[in-house]
């Protein structure tokens, strides 16, 4: 079943100097529930627009969509109850107050008993492992506990969708390391559809299963992580490490990119050479004392992707 | 109601959090305050009655409008800011919630220092207004008009910053406007000035026509201030709502 519909989908922006700014154009996609789906690009691509029209902040200037059933700029209302929303530059909780100040609030807001919003402040301070930071004034919290705390307010009135843009944005690595578990746990415990936007590679890799690529407001590029890795890549990075020294490496489609007296890194040019020619070569060639075959990291198949000309 | 009931205490609970700065707000607007109570007392002491309006009258209107600008500035303190919070893009964490946006937006903001105004002006009534039980039912309601117009009047002035762009620079143009002419009674005006009091800048429905309603009651007056709450009012919502559709929303960083 889909939790999310877009159809051609546009939204431009008049600019005070009357230049008119395409920030999404014609998008269509669509998302199935309990999926994880990361939706990436560069600065200005049309990420955070198409997010904000998916939430109901935003009216598309054409086109359409449904989220959960309901067309988010009609129906904002009766979608905010069903969607949860965290922008790591915005904040759901009251500066001055406590988190839980804040919770009572939503509680109020999103019509949960006094019970209910108890067992679930519970359930989520215990998952989130945040519980001793709701009583402390927001004000006084890190960056990475006041995420913490904003994931837990945007998950008080259960959500199916959880709508995430760019959460973990100034968070250390542990704190990051930490948030991208929580995502994980909470779409398999809870089965709850996670669309998210992130600049941060890690986010892509750990979280999401499926990646959308939109650059210039357009979609240029969806399917598995996975399958995204391997097939827009024409390279393979190897790690040797010989147990006498080489000399030069002159093999073709092969390039060193890294050498110490006994250490290689090498990139392989899949398309020049298979992978399997490369290492009977090397094999037969030198004295090998362990190899490895990587993939290059994410950031350069995002890179490649992103890269490509506009339409 | 409930969350808008639970929006307000929270908007009481973020100005009480820092009671020195609340107290110190409140305290300084009342001596603001009574220094212009001073003045006029003065004032009227030297030059005697002006078209009509002596001293007695004079603080009665000045009663009613720091009432009603406590009302509308202090306790739906968002009512002046929402022009710029639609131009800063700021309405977005608003719009998440399962909320009237309007609504949410005038319940969840106190200003301590207008406060000041609101605990000012009964007291100022109570002392100098002549409270009778059918005078102090008619400060309510003419004091409560007087907000209704002001709130909806400078809701409506924000909103066009949805239509012509800007941080809610009309806004705070027509806040300093609206204030500062309600300050004197209407009858100080005349000619093209008094029509604009009724219309373009509606000071006169904010303080001269409700003290005209405790002074001297009618129905036609009555209904006219009435009146006037409902255009506003209905103007602001109105305008506000159209300007929705344009709302940009905007990359600050902020604290919604």
């Amino acid at each position: 079943m889909l939790a999310i519909e877009v159809d051609r989908l546009t939204k431009s922006f008049v600019l005070p100097s009357k230049r008119i700014v395409e920030a999404v154009r014609a998008i269509t996609l669509s998302v199935e529930q309990g999926e994880r789906l990361a939706y990436i690009g560069p600065n200005g691509a049309g990420k955070s627009t198409s997010i904000k029209i998916l939430t109901g902040i935003l009216h598309p200037t054409t086109g359409d969509a449904q989220v959960l059933g309901f067309v988010p700029w009609r129906q904002r209302k009766e979608l905010a109850r069903n969607i949860g929303v965290l922008f790591g530059q915005r904040s759901q909780l009251w500066f001055q107050l406590t988190p839980m100040q804040s919770y009572k609030l939503l509680g109020a807001i999103y019509g949960l008993s006094r019970e209910e919003l108890e067992r679930r402040i519970d359930e989520y301070g215990s998952l989130l492992e945040a519980a001793a930071l709701f009583d402390i004034p927001v004000r006084n919290l890190s960056l990475g506990q006041r995420m913490r705390c904003e994931l837990t307010a945007s998950l008080l009135h259960s959500p199916r969708v959880l709508f995430l843009d760019e959460p973990t944005i100034g968070l250390d690595l542990v704190a990051k390391q930490r948030f991208r578990e929580l995502i994980v746990r909470l779409n398999e415990h809870k089965g709850t559809t996670v669309f998210l936007t992130s600049h941060d590679v890690s986010d892509i890799e750990q979280v999401a299963k499926r990646v959308i690529v939109i650059n210039h407001g357009q979609i240029i590029y969806d399917d598995k992580v996975s399958v995204m890795k391997r097939s827009l890549l024409r390279t393979k990075l190897m790690e040797v490490r010989f147990d006498e020294p080489p000399g030069a490496i002159d093999i073709d489609g092969v390039q060193v990119l890294k050498s110490t007296d006994m250490g290689f890194k090498l990139s392989v040019d899949t398309e020049a050479r298979s992978i399997k020619h490369v290492l009977d070569e090397l094999l037969d060639r030198y004295s090998v004392g362990d190899i490895s075959v990587l993939d290059p990291p994410l950031e350069e198949v995002i890179s490649k992707i992103y890269e490509t000309p506009r339409r | 109601m409930r969350a808008l009931a639970a929006t307000w205490c929270s908007a009481w609970l973020d100005a009480w959090a820092n009671r020195r700065s609340f107290w110190t707000q409140l305290v300084v607007m009342t001596i603001n305050d009574s220094v212009w109570v001073l003045f006029w007392i003065l004032f009227f002491h030297r030059i005697g009655e002006v078209r009509g309006w002596d001293t007695e009258k004079m603080l009665l209107l000045f009663a009613i409008l720091t009432t009603a600008a406590g009302i509308a500035l202090g306790v739906f303190a968002n009512a002046r800011k929402v022009g710029q919070l639609a131009g800063d893009g700021e309405l977005d964490a608003t719009l998440t919630l399962p909320v009237d946006p309007l609504a949410h937006l005038l319940a969840r903001r106190i200003d301590p220092s207008l406060i000041g105004d609101l605990a000012f002006g009964p007291i100022l009534f109570a002392l100098a207004g002549g409270p009778t039980p059918e005078r102090i039912a008619l400060f309510i309601v003419g004091s409560l008009c007087g907000a209704i117009v002001l709130t909806g009047f400078l809701i409506a002035a924000g909103s066009l910053t949805l239509f012509v762009g800007g941080r809610g620079e009309q806004a705070d143009l027509a806040f300093q406007a609206a204030l500062i002419l309600a300050s004197y009674p209407i009858d100080f005006f005349g000619g093209v000035t008094k029509i604009l009091l009724f219309t373009a800048v509606p000071a006169a429905f904010i303080s001269s026509l409700p003290a005209e309603l405790v002074d001297s009651f009618t129905f036609q007056t009555t209904a006219t201030l009435l009146g006037s709450a409902a255009f506003f009012s209905l103007l602001g919502i109105a305008l506000f709502r159209l300007g929705m559709r344009r709302y940009a929303s905007g990359a600050v960083w902020t604290r919604a």
